[in-house]
């Protein structure tokens, strides 16, 4: 029907026009529809090649898609349309049809697109020039440790979201699986170059707003940079699968003007200190108790359960462990090889425990490898102490 | 392309091959098989003769 | 609009002859390409549905932010079967029992070159998928903590640290490698050795020709893949340290090994398709194929090229600047190659006389998504932007275009197209038509949202998420339960038309050229006796 065959055309001119109307506002950096707003001159890059590249896509899809549908409507059977035998061009005309649209696609790959992606891709991986200080990443199963070399602060970041909102239990707070109990800190306008390794699996550190993306590879190091241009506070994922918890260990970056940073720096300082102090000072089983049962539920509950119950038979329970309940040293006071302390100290090769004594200071090793032997059901009855720790390193 | 240049097949002219021809055939297709065969095993025994210099 | 009844009278030769043994024997015993092509076909659908029941478990849970319904152990352990089953269990076999029932019958041979191998070949499979899905069982009992939980791309060192799922899936792997190998080979053989007289490689049908560059692509990069995980065996057993940095190793050899192989790996899924499609496409435009060299000549490159651009699935990785640059350049240039097949087909269509059966809605419907795919690909390409692309959901989206709408709805294509051939009977278009309709809008309900759950940030392989990417995640589960379930329509359509319908002519549907629409439908056990001549 001509009628029906009109009025299809036309809907589809239409439906493409309302289309093309709507493309530039997609191009617009609205939270839900594209990259969330950028922070960064790498970011800010990407954002543009991304919008003009959706542009370029867009526009061949419709181009070709369009064709396709008038050639479906016009083409077709049932309209007595009679088929054509041809198999190829023939004459200039018909050769220039089909070779315009490939000289149109080099153009756009390696001109349009190409120029730009390479000036993308060398200031992307120009880590050195200019850079003003430097922060250190290091990927853990499942927590990121940060350290500032330059200013002597190395601190653990972790997830903060309560278990009960991700076992929905509670209601989930606004920046859920989004949060961390420290942060990252970083002053606004100044180069950083961000060293990443892991110390077991590949992690990957991504701050979307940053347009950065790094592989954190254990037994190498390897560099990216970012130069914050705005203060505020900027979340992100890991972004490589690394085991159970890959989904729930969130990158939290404050970015804050320079004389802020250098306070937060000195108070870092102190507070880190002060932490370590505890290695010196003999502490009483209670405060050894209190304090491991923090560190636990921090650090240890996640494999091996609130309980102490572990999960089998990967992850060994502590409670009635062998290992737990065994010797606490050896008789001349000297490191047991495969003990408990050993195993909180030096991890296990081959396995996801970690060799804690990277990563937590002498009074936490102490208070959490006390606590493990007298609860659970444990009852060593025993305890050690911050110094012993700090002697068996 | 086999559409517009293809007439329907004709029986009635072709002589079924010899059985020295399709011995012939056999042949080849077992060595060309073997050829193949080889080829992939080598590519990965290849990976574990080459050491890093 | 419907099949119009053929007006050629086929010619059908040899009379019937019945396979000699019957029953369970036949099928564990058969050396007849057909009959091997059909269980190949009938295990693919069997995995197809397994691998989608594990990704609606995980599309379930996905459907709200929280953990529902399963720990995150398990959840790694779905994603990553789900992937092995799709790739190893359902597109490869469903390509080769293409390759199986119409190779032979489109070049005039009598089968394939070497049928007690395609028998093995087939035969090794069910054990394979018996070994991947094993430890998901042997879990319920307490032995194991499960199936591989690495996701299929097998990182090292996180499947170094895995349990003995990911031994499972090694040897698993290996079988299925050597299934495809020996495929591969028979197939070349197939073609190089048994094509009736007169057909030279020129004429060779497209179909055949996109198979011979996937065997060719299987044979390079199988054995490499199979390196790497035996590799992989011996740092997780015997002490090797090749993925180990401590040991003077690096996890990043791991990475270069498997998308060696996984690069290629897409194209060997998807060119069997490219093969088909346009067959489908002159057929229902009643007009011949559009630059049949050309297309020869873009799968011979596609195939080139597929083998020297592995890293642009690990840019994020630390590669040096002149590497990012190359990988990125030659990537790009498999548009060019692409574009022309893309030209070709719409070039098919075009002044040509169109119906809309399903065959060809299927055609159609892959044109278009397969489209996007390929765009969405030119995209992923670009290094700088890539770094926000990578392993998020972009990534996630932009491969099911490639490989659910490019790779599964190729499939249903070629089974719409030729299973009134294999069977004798048509299928029923109205439940065709529900099935496509269905298919399509699910599919877009459920991966259009991805891309922008990617652009948003929301990383891969992740069983629970922040509150910005709920709504999108949604409208996901939604449309994949919806695609899920409409699958259940083929299933039924495909097995009602198995047991009988409306018989169909030789021709079958009215535009279509070619040896095997020469022979009758179904074809005779042994087709091709005496072989056709080609003027």
């Amino acid at each position: 029907m001509k009628i029906l065959r009109r009025f299809c055309l036309w809907a589809g001119i239409s439906f493409l026009g309302l289309l093309l109307a709507v493309v530039p506002s997609l191009a617009r950096a609205d939270y839900s529809w594209n990259f969330p707003r950028p922070v960064t001159p790498i970011a800010r890059d990407t954002l543009e090649i991304h919008n003009h590249f959706m542009i370029v896509i867009t526009v061949l899809f419709l181009v070709v898609f369009g064709i396709m549908v008038y050639s479906m409507l016009k083409h077709r059977k049932s309209v007595g349309h009679q088929p054509a035998r041809f198999t190829g061009p023939t004459g200039t005309v018909q050769w220039l049809w089909a070779l315009v649209p490939f000289a149109i696609l080099l153009f756009i790959d390696y001109i349009l697109m190409g120029i730009p992606a390479y000036h993308a891709v060398l200031d992307m991986e120009d880590t050195r020039t200019k850079a003003d200080m430097v922060l250190k990443v290091t990927g853990m199963q499942w927590k990121w440790q940060y350290e500032y070399p330059e200013s002597g602060i190395k601190y653990l970041s972790t997830t903060s979201t309560p278990r009960d909102q991700i076992t929905n239990k509670e209601a989930k707070g606004e920046h859920y699986l989004l949060e961390v109990d420290n942060p990252v800190v970083l002053p606004v306008g100044k180069k950083v170059r961000v060293l990443l390794t892991s110390t077991d699996v590949i992690h990957t550190w991504w701050v979307p707003q940053f347009g950065v993306k790094r592989d954190a590879i254990p037994g190498f190091l390897r560099e990216t940079w970012l130069k914050i241009e705005e203060p505020g506070i900027y979340r992100g994922q890991c972004a490589e699968l690394c085991g159970k918890d890959h989904g729930f260990m969130p990158v939290v970056v404050h970015a804050v003007p320079e004389n802020e940073y250098l306070a937060w720096v000195d108070q870092k300082k102190t507070q880190l200190a002060a932490a370590a102090v505890g290695s010196d000072k003999t502490w009483s089983k209670d405060e050894l108790l209190a304090a491991g049962k923090d560190i636990y539920a921090k650090q240890c509950a996640a494999c091996h359960q609130p309980e102490g119950q572990g999960l089998a038979p990967v992850f060994p329970a502590l409670a009635g462990s062998k290992i737990v309940t065994g010797p606490l040293l050896s008789a001349e006071g000297k490191l047991l090889k495969d003990s408990h302390v050993d195993r909180v100290l030096n991890g296990k090769e081959g396995t996801a425990m970690q060799a804690f004594k990277n990563t937590l200071t002498d009074a936490e090793l102490a208070a959490v490898i006390t606590f493990e032997r007298n609860s659970f059901g444990n009852k060593k009855g025993d305890l050690i102490q911050p110094a012993q720790i700090k002697s068996l390193r | 392309m086999i559409a517009a240049e293809q007439k329907s097949p004709e029986q009635v002219d072709s002589p079924d091959y010899s059985p020295a021809e399709l011995e012939q055939r056999r042949a080849t297709s077992r060595r060309l098989a073997w050829v193949l065969g080889v080829t992939a095993l080598g590519i990965y025994l290849a990976g574990f003769l080459y050491y890093r210099p | 609009m419907s099949t119009a009844p053929s007006i050629d009278h086929g010619t059908s030769h040899g009379h019937h002859v019945e396979p000699y043994q019957g029953g369970v024997l036949r099928w564990l015993t058969t050396t007849n390409h057909k009959d091997i092509g059909t269980m190949y076909m009938t295990f693919a659908l069997i995995m197809f549905f397994v691998g989608g029941a594990m990704i609606l478990a995980v599309r379930a849970e996905l459907f709200q932010p929280g953990l529902q319904l399963m720990q995150p152990e398990f959840f790694n352990q779905l994603i990553g079967v789900h992937a092995l089953v799709m790739i190893f269990a359902a597109l490869m076999p469903a390509a080769t029992g293409f390759a199986n029932w119409q190779i032979p019958l489109m070049i005039g041979a009598p089968d394939m070159a070497l049928p007690r191998i395609n028998n093995w070949g087939f035969w090794l499979l069910p054990p394979a998928a018996l070994l991947l899905t094993l430890p998901f069982i042997l879990a319920l009992f307490g032995i194991g903590d499960g199936a591989v939980n690495t996701g299929w791309t097998l990182y090292a060192p996180l499947s170094v640290q895995g349990g003995m799922g990911v031994d499972f899936a090694i040897f698993s792997i290996h079988i299925l490698g050597v299934s495809s190998i020996l495929g591969s080979i028979n197939i070349i053989v197939t073609i190089f050795n048994l094509r009736a007289p007169g057909m030279t490689m020129m004429k060779l049908p497209l179909f055949a020709w996109g198979w011979l560059i996937t065997a060719f692509l299987l044979i390079a990069t199988i054995p490499v893949l199979a390196g790497a995980v035996t590799m992989l065996l011996t740092d997780r057993h015997f002490g090797t340290q090749f993925f180990n940095a401590a040991g003077g190793g690096d996890p990043i050899l791991f990475q270069h090994l498997f998308w060696f192989f996984g690069h290629p790996e897409v194209y060997i899924l998807l060119l069997p398709i490219w093969g088909l499609i346009p067959h489908v496409v002159s057929t229902f435009s009643r007009k011949p194929i559009y630059g049949y060299k050309a297309q020869v000549y873009s799968f011979i490159a596609i195939g080139v090229l597929s083998v020297i651009v592995w890293a642009h699935h690990f840019f994020t990785a630390g590669l040096p600047v002149p590497a990012l640059l190359y990988f990125m350049y030659s990537t790009m240039f498999i548009s060019l190659p692409l574009a022309v097949l893309f030209f070709c087909w719409v070039a098919t269509m075009w002044r040509g006389a169109m119906s809309f059966e399903t065959p060809m809605l299927f055609a159609q419907g892959f044109i278009v998504l397969f489209g996007m795919a390929g765009l969405t690909g030119l995209v992923l390409a670009d290094v700088a932007a890539d770094a926000q692309y990578h392993h998020s959901y972009f990534v996630v989206a932009h491969f099911h275009y490639a490989l659910f709408a490019g790779g599964i709805m190729g499939v249903m294509t070629g089974v719409y197209y030729w299973l009134p051939k294999w069977t004798g009977h048509m299928f029923s278009e109205t439940l065709g038509k529900w099935h496509f309709w269905l298919t399509v809008v699910s599919f877009n309900l459920t991966f259009m949202p991805q891309f922008f759950l990617g652009l948003a940030g929301m990383p891969r392989r992740i069983p629970d998420y922040a509150l910005q990417f709920v709504e999108f995640n949604a409208i996901s589960t939604v449309g994949a339960f919806i695609l899920g379930f409409s699958q259940l329509i083929f299933a039924y359509n495909v097995w009602k038309c198995v047991k009988g319908g409306t018989k169909a002519t030789d021709k079958v549907w009215e535009g279509t050229e070619g040896l095997e629409w020469n022979l009758s439908s179904p074809p005779p056990h042994h087709s091709w006796e005496v072989q056709p001549v080609i003027k």
